[in-house]
């Protein structure tokens, strides 16, 4: 099997002792982390241009570079160099770490993510028995950034927003976290590269002598589908984009924030859309797990593929109405989740006797 | 009295009686209350009391079903104020009457008639305003285009238009103190400022908003951010040349031959010129290409506010409407500031090789069925949608016509009203076209009305199209004669309206015998449109709010003028 990221940078540096251990863990946190951000920043200011732009009948940036990538320097400067506007009578402490722990609880869920292995490097940098209850853990502490953000800037628009938020990750935590708990039905574990294997071992059928692995969207199509869609709430999106409204209330939780706060506001939102990609690939779309190319690239194939996804949404799909979220959530999404849940029970339960 | 008045219009004899009002039964129907008569060149005017005009107006909305207030004209004479009231009918435009309140210049008090016409309170509140005539029992009496710190009436004779507006800093330091109704330290409300500055306001408006939680309680439009003098402008200049520009800027968005349509008729009708047959064809297809260019602009931005980014509905409507500006610029040399009509016809024929443009035109309306079966695609099917608009910022057709609201709005909410076939104007009466209406007075009504416009806009345009390539190439005359300088009879006044982009767009002038008018008062359909925005939405959630106020669609350079 292919060595852990980690123990290849210590095996690498040649330091041994828990000295060599805690390097190669910082340095491959730091490897995957800047590997997040650039993806990110493709996504942000390229990618999601250029997507939006194909899906409008539009060209968008071409002139900066070579396909406009150069784009993202260019954006970068501009919004880094931009003044840091704290308005009056913001609660200080509170308002400054928003932004820091949405970037950051984004980037913390990648820890336990099995991204795939390429040249013999196996891209996860830990693996503990309870992964999925990890992810899901740091996952929502964005949530609390999003209240902290909303309620400290003394913006009656970002305290709506923050109102929003909160009740909308509220009412879709609680079908996504029970959506996956049916996978976890199938696997019985919570590691991640176990839930992975489960579903590369395992063959779903063989049609015309290609064998279909069983990838949980092939085993659960429903829970599959329940948990995108509380997905693209829990990252807010389209059509449940409601925190932010830019028709209705300007920006949301972030109005008041500019230049570095708002770029992290920003890493922090496109981080989470990758993480639930990622959470995705994990749970239902077998990983890392393809044909041919090498699991890391199938990876990210899958993280975008969903991206994608979240940005046709956005192209195509009307905004529902808080209400209507919330009725969506807890009348439907909840009922949903829980009667996959026991489906899934009795069926586990009938096979495995 | 009032059965006899109302028998013709009932037997739909419109063709036998001459412009539809019997003067005298209505006369006689008020009484001694008509102090004298007057004739505007639109309708008889009545002139009243200035203590009875609730009462006139009451008995005229409920005896003999004036229930439509279009406007009301105020000016400063040399020795009175006047405040003039149109009124007309839903049912029948043709029915029209002005009722004519002197007031003294010492004490210029008028009785309000916003009780009996709620529309009555904006009109009102800007005459009060601009020319300063007070109105008594008025619930909001307050200024309403400038700004509450403004001195003097600018319309008034003896404003001083060099004298500086010196306002102290106390005195304008918040404004909106007073108006934070909601918060405070035991409230349930929060106050929110809408606007001026706001992604969903299209334009500088701003709504004074009092919510409930995520609920509207109270909603309160302030207005005035884009106001240009437009009417002042006009005042200052020749009726001949100078004015005709203006129009564009009021509805700027891509509106402006309609616009250009409200003066032309107007002043044609005042100066009696007669225009040449085949200008009027140009001019109906001109006007109907800038309708679906507006009308695709308002579907554009209210899925804006629906969808909540620029999204693919919002470039795809963009792209339509910039085909029909391409077409215009073709026809009228400009994009947006068209500047084409001219009195007596419009300015020049058509781009030549003619079938060079009819056959853009004909490309364009053949693209349209499928493009509007792409928007209901996308649209009008989509369930989520449908869940945002359906039962959303209902308005009452009752309401809408107490208000004075025309236009698609009010035919979404089931009022048969267009003045293109109830007052008809340059070649509509001749033409095979269907007023669309929709019963359901919400927001999706108001959207379906607006698409299914832009069908019968298209069904215009084809037979004017039909019309023009086979006329006879020496009867092209686009202008008739018409004097380089126009002086219209001293005190000749007049009201006439045409069907805008947004609903009635009518236009008031007053001559003194100079080229300049005397008095140049803009109606405007998107401010009484406005008006009725908080019987709309309150009680709805605030994302409510903001679809409602895009299905209205209001450009704000036509409320502020």
């Amino acid at each position: 099997m292919s060595t852990p990221l980690p123990d290849f940078i210590t095996n690498l540096i040649g330091i041994g002792g828990p000295l060599g251990d805690y390097l190669g863990a910082f340095l491959g946190a730091f490897l995957v982390a800047n590997f997040m951000l650039i993806t990110t920043a493709l996504a942000g200011p390229w990618a999601k241009r250029k997507i939006t732009a194909a899906f409008t009948d539009r060209i968008a940036v071409n002139r900066v570079g070579p396909f406009g990538l150069l784009i993202i320097v260019a954006d970068a400067v501009r919004l880094l160099s931009k003044e840091l506007v704290v308005p009056e009578g913001v609660d200080r402490p509170a308002w400054d770490l928003a932004p820091i722990v949405m970037a950051a609880s984004a980037l913390l869920g990648f820890a336990v993510i099995p991204m795939g292995s390429i040249f013999g490097i196996n891209l996860q940098l830990a693996d503990p028995e309870t992964g999925l209850v990890y992810v899901f853990a740091v996952a929502s502490i964005a949530s609390l950034g999003l209240v902290m953000g909303g309620y400290a800037s003394n913006n009656k628009f970002s305290l709506l927003g923050g109102l929003r938020a909160v009740a909308q990750n509220l009412a879709y935590e609680i079908p996504l976290v029970v959506t996956a708990a049916s996978v976890v039905l199938f696997t019985g574990t919570l590691q991640m590269s176990a839930i992975v294997d489960v579903q590369v071992n395992t063959t779903l059928a063989v049609i015309g002598g290609v064998r279909i692995p069983a990838w949980f969207a092939f085993v659960n199509p429903f829970a599959f589908v329940l948990f995108v869609a509380a997905n693209v709430a829990e990252v807010g999106r389209n059509p449940f984009d409601t925190p932010e409204a830019p028709t209705e209330i300007v920006a949301g939780y972030q109005t008041e924030y500019s230049s570095v706060y708002f770029v992290l506001f920003y890493l922090g939102e496109f981080i989470h859309i990758f993480l639930g990609g990622a959470i995705i690939a994990t749970l239902f779309l077998g990983g890392p797990d393809g044909p041919v190319l090498p699991g890391f690239v199938w990876f990210n194939i899958k993280i975008w593929a969903v991206f994608l996804f979240t940005q046709w949404l956005r192209s195509a799909v009307p905004r529902v109405r808080i209400d209507q979220l919330i009725e969506i959530g807890w009348k439907g999404m909840l009922v949903l989740s829980f009667a996959n849940l026991v489906l899934t029970a009795v069926i586990v339960g009938v096979m495995n006797v | 009295m009032s059965t006899q008045e109302e028998q013709p219009e009932a037997e739909g004899e419109l063709e036998v009686v001459d412009d539809g009002v019997d003067y005298d039964a209505l006369a006689d129907l008020l009484g001694d209350k008509v102090l004298d008569r007057e004739t505007h060149t639109n309708a008889d005017g009545f002139v009243i009391r200035a203590d009875e005009v609730q009462d006139v107006l009451s008995t005229l909305k409920e005896e003999a079903g004036f229930d439509h207030l279009s406007c009301v004209s105020a000016q400063e004479y040399e020795n009175r104020f006047e405040s003039i009231y149109h009124l007309t009918k839903y049912d029948d435009r043709t029915q029209e009457l002005s009722i004519v309140v002197p007031t003294s210049r010492e004490n210029p008090v008028s009785e309000s008639a916003s009780p009996v016409y709620s529309t009555a309170n904006w009109h009102e509140r800007e005459a009060y305003d601009l020319v300063g005539v007070q109105y008594q029992n008025h619930p909001n009496l307050r200024r309403i285009l400038l700004p509450d710190t403004w001195q003097g009436h600018p319309l008034g004779l003896d404003y001083d238009q060099n004298k500086p507006q010196v306002v102290t800093f106390e005195a304008n330091k918040n404004p909106l103190e007073e108006s934070h109704l909601g918060d405070g330290e035991d409230s349930d409300t929060m106050f929110l400022n809408i606007g001026p500055h706001h992604p969903a306001t299209h334009g500088v408006l701003h709504l004074e908003t009092v919510l409930d939680g995520e609920q509207v309680a109270d909603v309160n439009p302030d207005i005035g951010y884009l106001h240009r003098c437009e009417e002042q402008m006009a005042q200052n200049g020749t009726y001949r040349y100078q004015i005709m520009p203006y129009p564009d800027r009021w509805d700027y968005a891509s509106a402006g031959l309609l616009n250009e349509w409200a003066y032309a008729r107007v002043a044609e009708d005042m100066a009696d010129i007669d225009v040449p047959e085949y200008a009027q064809v140009i001019r109906t297809m001109g006007a109907e290409l800038c309708r679906i260019a507006s009308h695709m602009l308002a579907l554009g931005t209210f899925c804006l506010d629906v969808y909540g980014d620029f999204t693919a509905i919002f470039m795809y409507a963009m792209q339509d409407r910039e085909t029909v500006q391409n077409i215009l610029e073709d026809l009228t040399g400009q994009r947006m500031m068209f500047n084409y009509f001219r009195l007596g016809g419009v300015v020049w024929d058509l781009p030549e090789p003619r079938e060079e443009f009819f056959g853009t035109i004909r490309d364009f309306l053949d693209d349209l069925p499928p493009k509007l079966d792409d928007y209901h695609d996308l649209i009008t099917e989509n369930e989520i949608f449908q869940s945002r608009c359906i039962d959303t910022g209902y308005l009452d057709p009752e309401v809408a016509k107490d208000y004075g609201v025309t236009g698609p709005v009010a035919r979404g909410s089931g009022v048969d009203y267009d003045i293109r076939r109830d007052d008809p104007y340059g070649y509509y009466d001749k033409l095979d076209w269907d007023v669309v209406t929709e019963d359901g007075g919400d927001n999706y009504a108001r959207l379906l009305v607006r698409m299914r416009e832009v069908e019968q806009s298209a069904r215009i345009i084809e037979q004017c199209v039909d019309l023009l390539e086979d006329w006879p190439e020496d009867e092209r005359e686009i202008q008739s004669n018409v004097p380089r300088t126009l002086k219209p009879d001293e005190d000749t006044e007049s009201y006439r309206a045409v069907e805008g982009a947004k609903g009635e767009l009518g236009i008031y002038m007053r001559s003194d015998g100079t080229e300049k008018p005397a008095r140049f008062k803009i109606r405007s359909p998107c401010f009484s449109n406005l008006s009725v925005l908080h019987e709309m939405s309150e009680g709805e959630m605030i994302a409510d709010l903001v679809a409602t106020l895009g299905s209205l669609d209001v450009i704000l350079g036509e409320v502020d003028r």
